[in-house]
């Protein structure tokens, strides 16, 4: 049987375990907080985060992300670390973890350090391994780049307390959407002491910007903000009971970001559900487009779904498929429409809407001067008006308009998810060209 | 009336002392264009007129421009005689211009209908995506004598616009970022202020060996990167999309 003890293995054995054993967390980013260094040690932040590398799955490289250690007490259905599993393990020291984080960061590989844990002996002794570690390199190394780790659910709240000041960002893992699902896949893991530090973090928060008011040097709390994560396709749970808890979780937590992570069967386990298609991708990203809509877009997400449309449209995003249903809206002048209005026209994303209000104090826009903004016109012709004008003649027509947008061929990220881009040609018969033969 | 084509040198001051220079002409505008470098197609009934860089007028015009258009806008411009697009002269100067008709040019930047604004923005867009690019992507390689070595083909001028962020970061490290396509790089001994150089030959050879870890660390950040991909997710297209070839021939991951 493989088994090392810890000491005698190589940091880069300890490396490829411990990272292959974090690949399936999500979250990656380095994003949500400015700072510049002191000029007493290593790094600085930026709010919109920065990726230093893409790996070949095409995902963002942005934290040295790895576990403390895949040695856990708990036996999760869906974890490759699982007790039950028969998978090489180790741990890192905190010196070493430290010491690669320095060595990477100096080279600009990495924004900073994410640091996750399966549950060593007991929580508490798992979040202050976690905790030591950041200590060291926060005041050890003078490390000011971009930190994130996990609270460990069940683990004294004190000691996340303590590291929440050394950190930039916290999550902890939602996991899966319901109590239910939870009971059935992680049978250890209880929603409620998920939601604890959860709520722990997000009163720390605010009870830190009270202090700060005060006090402009008082040490921040978490200032990047928590997020969590929940996979998606292991369980039956359908979009819009995922659309609901995200909302919540935004709401009611204060939440930064949910992330959305497609299944992977690693552990072929009965109660999994088998995919034969791979990872439900497609799903995946319809979940963040519509996230995208909550957090950017003024959306709710009663708008999106309901219990008789519980899930996504898998030809449309969700903001086409929202603007079919409420063609009594459209056209919108884009010249006169309010902001908020703006953001609803498919095609039109955040900067070209802030752009089209920047760029309409100067005179009236017309279609060309959109094309320059970014609109993507092939998609937002069917809903504007410039100067009361429509850019073609075109019928404001449910299916007309689906046909026409769903020949517009959607750019996704991947190609072979159940859906390929074949069998959408089966609309192709009725594209643009007619237009500029007919039209203005 | 006859057009005319003030030419400039292609650097900050250059077309600055150009923008001062067709203020100077006192002639309505419309017939006067700037131009970066030299002409090979003269245009018949037009005059040229070479522009010295001066860098005392060059300093005047880049306090109006921060006075009545805003830092922002002067970061645009900035951004945008970083790009080698041979019209930028012209597009800044009538940028500039429209600017200080309005009443107030800080919002110049925002009127993309106007072309010429339209073009300084694109370049500036540009311009701005290549510096977070190379934030991401640049790498430092350690050498035998400590200081971190970095080389980079950028098709913008961004050096300068890199070496702000890297000092902040590595206070306490001496590193160098060398753009190979000019020819031109950026000193920062550690605890002081970077510097760029321009004129001197950078020469390779010259930097010597790399640290005895090197390797290493090379090594084990290719590994993570491996190691961090899930294979049931496998897409290079994806990859290739976020992350152009033209930066990975920089990237130690890719190298080994």
């Amino acid at each position: 049987m493989f088994f090392k003890a810890t000491e005698e293995m190589g940091i880069k054995e300890k490396l490829g375990i411990l990272t292959d054993a974090a690949k399936y967390d999500v979250a990656c980013t380095s994003s949500g907080v400015d700072r510049r260094g002191d000029g007493t040690g290593i790094g600085n932040t930026e709010k919109g985060g920065i990726c230093h590398s893409f790996s070949a799955d095409g995902r963002c490289i942005s934290l040295l992300k790895i576990l403390f250690t895949n040695e856990c007490i708990y036996d999760c259905k869906y974890c490759i670390n699982r007790k039950s599993n028969d998978v090489p393990r180790a741990s890192f020291t905190p010196d070493e973890v430290c010491e690669l984080t320095m060595g990477f960061y100096k080279r600009n590989y990495i924004e900073g350090l994410f640091l996750s844990s399966g549950i060593l002996y007991h929580p508490d002794f798992t979040m202050e391994l976690i905790y030591q570690t950041i200590y060291k390199l926060r005041t050890e190394h003078r490390f000011q780049g971009y930190i994130h780790v996990k609270a460990i659910p069940g683990a004294d709240p004190v000691l996340i307390q303590k590291t929440g000041y050394l950190a930039d960002r916290m999550s902890v893992n939602l996991e899966l959407p319901t109590a239910e699902s939870l009971k059935r896949l992680a049978p250890n893991k209880h929603r409620k002491n998920i939601l604890a530090p959860m709520r722990q973090i997000q009163n720390g928060i605010q009870e830190n910007k009270n202090e700060l008011v005060l006090y402009r040097k008082a040490p921040h709390f978490v200032p990047a903000g928590q997020s969590t994560q929940m996979i998606v396709g292991a369980t039956r749970e359908n979009d819009y009971q995922l659309m609901m808890v995200a909302e919540s979780l935004y709401q009611k937590f204060g939440l930064k970001r949910v992330f959305y992570s497609a299944f992977v069967n690693v552990n072929e386990d009965k109660d999994l559900p088998a995919l034969p298609g791979g990872p439900p991708l497609l799903r995946e990203h319809r979940l963040y487009q519509a996230d995208w809509l909550l957090r950017y877009y003024g959306f709710q997400a009663q708008e999106l779904l309901s219990e008789e449309r519980p899930n996504f449209n898998v030809l449309l995003d969700p903001k086409a498929d929202w603007a079919l249903r409420h063609l009594e809206l459209f056209p919108v002048e884009v010249n006169r429409a309010d902001y908020q209005l703006l953001l609803r026209i498919p095609g039109v994303g955040v900067k070209s809407a802030q752009r089209i209000v920047r760029a309409r104090r100067n005179g009236t826009l017309k279609f060309e001067d959109l094309k320059k903004i970014g609109v993507v016109l092939k998609r937002a012709l069917y809903f504007i008006t410039c100067g009361g004008r429509m850019m073609y003649h075109t019928k404001i027509e449910e299916d007309y308009i689906t046909r026409n947008l769903i020949s517009v061929k959607e750019k996704l990220p991947f190609d072979k998810d159940g859906i390929t881009y074949r069998q959408l040609s089966l609309f192709d018969d009725v594209n643009f060209q007619q237009f500029s033969q007919t039209g203005s | 009336m006859e057009e005319k084509y003030l030419i400039c040198e292609d650097s900050l001051e250059g077309i600055f002392t150009g923008i001062y220079e067709a203020y100077a002409l006192r002639e309505d505008h419309k017939n006067i264009h700037l131009q970066v470098g030299e002409e090979d197609n003269f245009r018949l009934f037009a005059s040229y007129i070479r522009v010295a860089a001066d860098g005392e007028k060059a300093a005047k015009v880049a306090g109006t421009i921060c006075r009545r258009l805003g830092e922002g806008t002067y970061l645009d411009i900035c951004r945008a005689l970083a790009s080698e697009d041979k019209e930028k002269g012209e597009a800044i100067y009538k940028t500039v211009l429209g600017g200080l008709k309005m009443k107030n040019g800080s919002q110049v930047m925002g009127n993309l209908a106007d072309r010429h604004v339209h073009k300084v923005f694109e370049l500036a867009r540009r311009t701005r995506n290549e510096v977070h690019h190379w934030k991401e992507f640049l790498r430092f390689q350690e050498l035998e004598s400590g200081i971190l070595y970095s080389k980079i083909g950028p098709e913008n001028n961004v050096v300068t616009f890199l070496a702000p962020h890297f000092a902040d970061r590595l206070p306490l490290y001496d590193f160098i970022i060398y753009d190979e396509k000019r020819g031109i790089f950026v000193v920062h001994p550690k605890s002081k202020e970077w510097y760029l150089v321009t004129d001197r030959d950078f020469d390779e050879e010259e930097i010597g060996d790399y640290s005895e870890r090197e390797m290493e660390y090379q090594e084990l950040f290719t590994f993570f990167c491996h190691k961090i991909a899930i294979k049931e997710r496998k897409n290079l297209k994806l990859q290739r999309n976020m992350l152009p070839l033209r930066f990975q021939e920089y990237m130690v991951e890719f190298g080994l």
